[in-house]
């Protein structure tokens, strides 16, 4: 948190200082700039300071000249109180024109001077001088107007540089005219100007010049302290360039600017002042690192300053930040602590009134009731877990009401195979089957309306009603009967069953079917043709006291198989979002090749288990009459149905009843049922007789063969050869005393048969017996 | 459906004929007909074929016994109501003269009527 509040703060902070560095270095530079350019006019006002009184003394002088017009004799004691007046004054005459050629108007222009402390006086009258023709004079005298020479040397008393200040007197004559009078003056001796300049104070680091008007001789006097400053600034400046820099400055008009680069070995400014009184110039150069050295101070004042005010900031925030971070983050330790289904940790004390402690006190509240929660929680697991544990042991009684493979002995000739996955761990599913004797066998399946616990009971009841009326002989329709009429009563959960019933006897295939309100059952055909048997539903169980329910006759061929199911098969959901529907279940058995039921019991589950999600518990029951002594297998022609009985008249009923079975279960017509039936008796007790006398080891079978149109059977035995069709035959008009008993089976045979072929294959008799399926 | 053979006491020499006559079942005929048998001479022998549903030639040997041990004294055989498959075979071996065979038994009662006025008349 801490690092995203400085990431966010600094940057911010930053901006303000650096704004106001930049704002503030510009106020300095301008300021510094401005002091540069002040402090030369400061230095030019004050030599204007010391030479305007002399300026003023001098010009008081002309004027008393003018209005007094005294005689020459007190010009002496004038100029005396001049130098008195001023002691800078070096030297000073008054010097008068020569305005006519006459005798009181001789040159006259006495000259006193300091010399060594003394005043002493030079007449500059004489011939050599001829004053008049001076400039300090001349210009004076032509412009009318005091003004300063530049510098020169004088020769005419103090032999040495001076620069005078000439004010011009007039005397006014008749006509109002005024002409000039002579001039009067004050020479300031160079060395004077110089001790002057020389005396001025520079800021610290300054450089400067005074320098005179630009003529042919000319002077440049250092001001204070610049000689002793020059060599550490630059050594090799040159002050004349300066000058000339200065003079065009001040013909710009400019007073301030930065010294052109490569002029000076570092970056300066430069600032040129004109005097008022002498015309001379101030030149002051001012080395920027010196301008803005008490700048550049202030600035890094401020930004110590706002270091540290950084510093304190970013302390300040940490300090703020952790007081809020330091508890939620003891907070979220604690609270990391707390394991699943663990929440004893502690949680800190922290009597605040902020958001922390607003906090703290939401978790502590959250923790209570979680844990609260989570005993409750834990307390319901272990109700959970008794709960499942007595469902596990209902399911195990549950299973055990259903019988087990090869766990209840069943009459021989069929074969059953069943299975209940349930969908919860209890329930509402059940099959069951009972050997009623030695030739019968019932057999159920049920589905309750619901699933879990109350199907599961429900289910308990009709499974013992189902057991207690299963061995009673009664037919499906009346076990039905009897179960609904005990289950309607105190149904007050209004559940309901559906139920299955079917009677097989094993001896015949036959099956009596009755049903309440379940799905029709499959039969797949020993030749893998599928169909749902019609059957008449009645009312579902539970429901009406009253109902009845009705049989539906049937029977099996052998190998033929009946498949019963609940709609958990049907119902089940495949991926693709539709039921797996009876149309699959239909597709599926046709297409197994083996129809034997635990093959296409097993082949059922696998598939709707791989396919769909069972969504209801899911039972399967199979069942097939195979009867010992009957096998069969298919061509492409047709159905085989190898019968191979008991070589006795108890064998040849048998071989019938096979045949009968088969036949009717094929649909042939009852009168072509009865046709065959009776050739085959005929056939096969004549084969019994015969082998009975011989005695021995002997085999004999009936293959009846099945085609569309025919039905064509083939009675083989292992007797000696015996072609009964070779027989005569019997004299069916003779009276009853001369007719023979035997015979008669052979004419019946002849008499029904479409054609008969005896043949001797291999040692066997072959007789086949071929006959229309329908009468022709 | 196994052979059941119906006798009224009151007129023993009536069979009602149940089921399957067949070589399994005809051995049951053979015992009562050795009972009945014994009575010779019998005047007729009456065999009800009403719910006989299957007959083969082993049922057909036992009438021809009947036969055989009853028509040299002069009585006679009858068949009454044989249904259809059963007449089948009937026909076939000829077993029974056409005569022999009666619709039901008003027809047989009738016809034996008609045979002993006959009598009667020769007489």
């Amino acid at each position: 948190m801490l690092f995203w509040i400085l990431a966010a703060t600094m940057p911010i902070y930053a901006g303000a200082l650096y704004m106001s560095y930049q704002a503030t270095a510009q106020r300095l530079e301008d300021d510094a700039e401005r002091d540069a350019d002040e402090l030369a006019a400061r230095l030019a006002a004050g030599m204007d300071a010391v030479i305007r009184p002399i300026e003023g003394g001098i010009r008081t002088v002309a004027s008393q000249l003018e209005e007094i017009d005294p005689p020459r004799e007190q010009y002496p004691a004038r100029i005396r109180g001049i130098l008195a007046a001023w002691p800078d004054v070096y030297g000073s005459t008054i010097a008068v024109e020569v305005a006519r050629e006459s005798a009181s108007a001789q040159p006259y222009a006495p000259y006193y001077f300091r010399r060594a402390g003394a005043i002493e006086y030079s007449d500059l009258a004489s011939a050599s001088y001829a004053y008049r023709t001076l400039p300090w004079y001349r210009r004076a005298a032509d412009t009318r107007r005091p003004i300063w020479s530049l510098p020169y040397f004088d020769s005419g008393g103090g032999d040495a540089w001076m620069v005078t200040y000439s004010v011009p007197f007039f005397r006014r004559l008749a006509d109002r005219e005024r002409v000039i009078a002579g001039v009067v003056t004050a020479d300031l001796a160079l060395d004077w100007v110089k001790r002057a300049a020389a005396d001025v104070p520079l800021g610290s680091g300054s450089m400067g010049w005074l320098v005179s008007p630009p003529a042919a001789s000319f002077f440049l006097t250092p001001i204070g302290p610049t000689a002793r400053r020059l060599p550490s600034f630059d050594p090799s400046l040159d002050a004349n360039e300066i000058r000339v820099i200065g003079e065009q400055m001040l013909a710009r008009g400019e007073t301030f600017r930065l010294l052109p680069e490569g002029l000076a070995a570092q970056p300066a400014y430069l600032a040129a002042r004109s005097l008022e009184t002498l015309d001379w110039r101030v030149l002051l150069i001012i080395p920027q690192s010196e301008l803005l050295a008490a700048a550049r101070a202030l600035l890094r004042r401020q930004l110590w300053l706002g270091a540290a005010g950084l510093v304190l900031l970013i302390a300040a925030i940490s300090f703020v930040a952790a007081a809020i971070s330091r508890p939620v983050h003891a907070l979220a330790e604690a609270v990391g602590t707390a394991a699943e289904d663990q929440l004893e940790f502690a949680l800190p004390d922290l009597p605040r009134r902020d958001e922390v402690g607003v906090l703290t006190a939401a978790l502590r509240r959250m923790r209570d009731s979680l844990r609260k929660h989570i005993e409750l929680r834990a307390a319901n697991l272990v109700a959970q877990a008794r709960l499942d544990h007595e469902l596990q042991i209902a399911a195990s009684i549950q299973q055990a009401m259903l019988p087990k493979a090869g766990s209840r002995s069943l009459p021989a000739g069929v074969r059953i195979a069943a299975t209940l996955l349930p969908a919860k761990q209890v329930g509402g599913d059940a099959y069951d089957y009972f050997a009623v004797d030695d030739a019968h066998l019932l057999f159920a399946i049920a589905d309750v309306s619901d699933k879990g616990i109350p199907a599961a009971l429900f289910m308990a009841r009709l499974a013992g009603l189902l057991g207690a009326l299963a061995t009673s002989g009664k037919s499906p329709d009346r076990i039905l009967h009897e179960i609904n009429a005990r289950l309607v009563e105190d149904n007050d959960a209004c559940m309901f069953i559906t139920i299955g019933c079917g009677l097989l006897n094993v001896g015949s295939g036959h099956i009596r079917y009755a049903s309440a309100g379940h799905e029709p059952p499959l039969l797949r055909t020993a030749d893998g043709v599928v169909a749902p048997l019609t059957v008449e539903n009645g009312a579902a169980i539970g429901i009406d006291g009253s109902s009845e329910y009705s049989v539906t006759d049937m029977v099996l061929a052998p190998g033929d198989t009946l498949l019963l199911f609940t709609d958990g098969v049907t119902e089940a959901w495949t991926p693709d979002g539709a039921q797996f529907g009876i149309d699959r279940l239909t597709t599926l058995l046709s297409e197994a090749t083996d129809g034997s039921p635990d093959v296409l019991l097993r082949h059922v589950v696998d598939t709707v288990a791989a396919s769909a999600r069972a969504t209801d518990d899911l039972t399967v029951l199979a069942l097939s009459w195979s009867p010992r002594g009957v096998t069969w297998h298919r061509t492409e022609q047709a159905m085989h149905w190898l019968m191979e009985p008991a070589i006795s008249t108890v064998g040849v009923a048998q071989a019938q009843q096979w045949l009968r079975s088969t036949l009717a279960a094929r649909a042939v017509a009852a009168d072509r049922v009865s046709d065959a039936e009776l050739i085959a008796e005929e056939l096969l007790t004549n084969v019994v007789r015969s082998l009975e006398a011989r005695g021995g080891a002997a085999r004999m079978s009936l293959d009846c063969e099945l085609t569309r149109t025919q039905i064509v059977m083939t009675v083989r035995d292992d007797g000696p050869p015996f072609d009964p069709l070779a027989l005569a035959a019997p004299n069916l008009a003779a009276g009853i005393d001369d007719r023979a008993i035997g015979g008669l089976g052979v004419a019946i045979v002849r008499q029904l048969a479409d054609s008969c072929h005896y043949s001797r294959v291999q040692g066997h008799n072959v007789m086949e017996v071929r006959l229309h399926r329908t009468p022709v | 459906m196994p052979l059941e053979i119906l006798a009224e006491p009151a007129n023993p020499s009536t069979l009602a004929l149940v089921g399957r006559l067949d070589s399994s079942t005809a051995p049951e005929l053979d015992a009562v007909l050795d009972r009945v048998l014994k009575n010779a001479p019998l005047p007729r022998l009456v065999f009800d074929l009403s719910r006989l549903e299957y007959l083969s030639s082993a049922g057909i040997r036992c009438f021809i016994r009947a036969r055989k041990a009853i028509e040299p004294g002069g009585g006679r055989v009858a068949i009454v109501n044989p249904q259809p498959a059963v007449r089948k075979v009937l026909d076939i071996v000829k077993a029974i003269p056409a005569g022999g065979i009666f619709k039901n038994v008003a027809e047989l009662d009738a016809y034996l009527d008609d045979i002993q006025k006959q009598m009667r008349e020769r007489d």
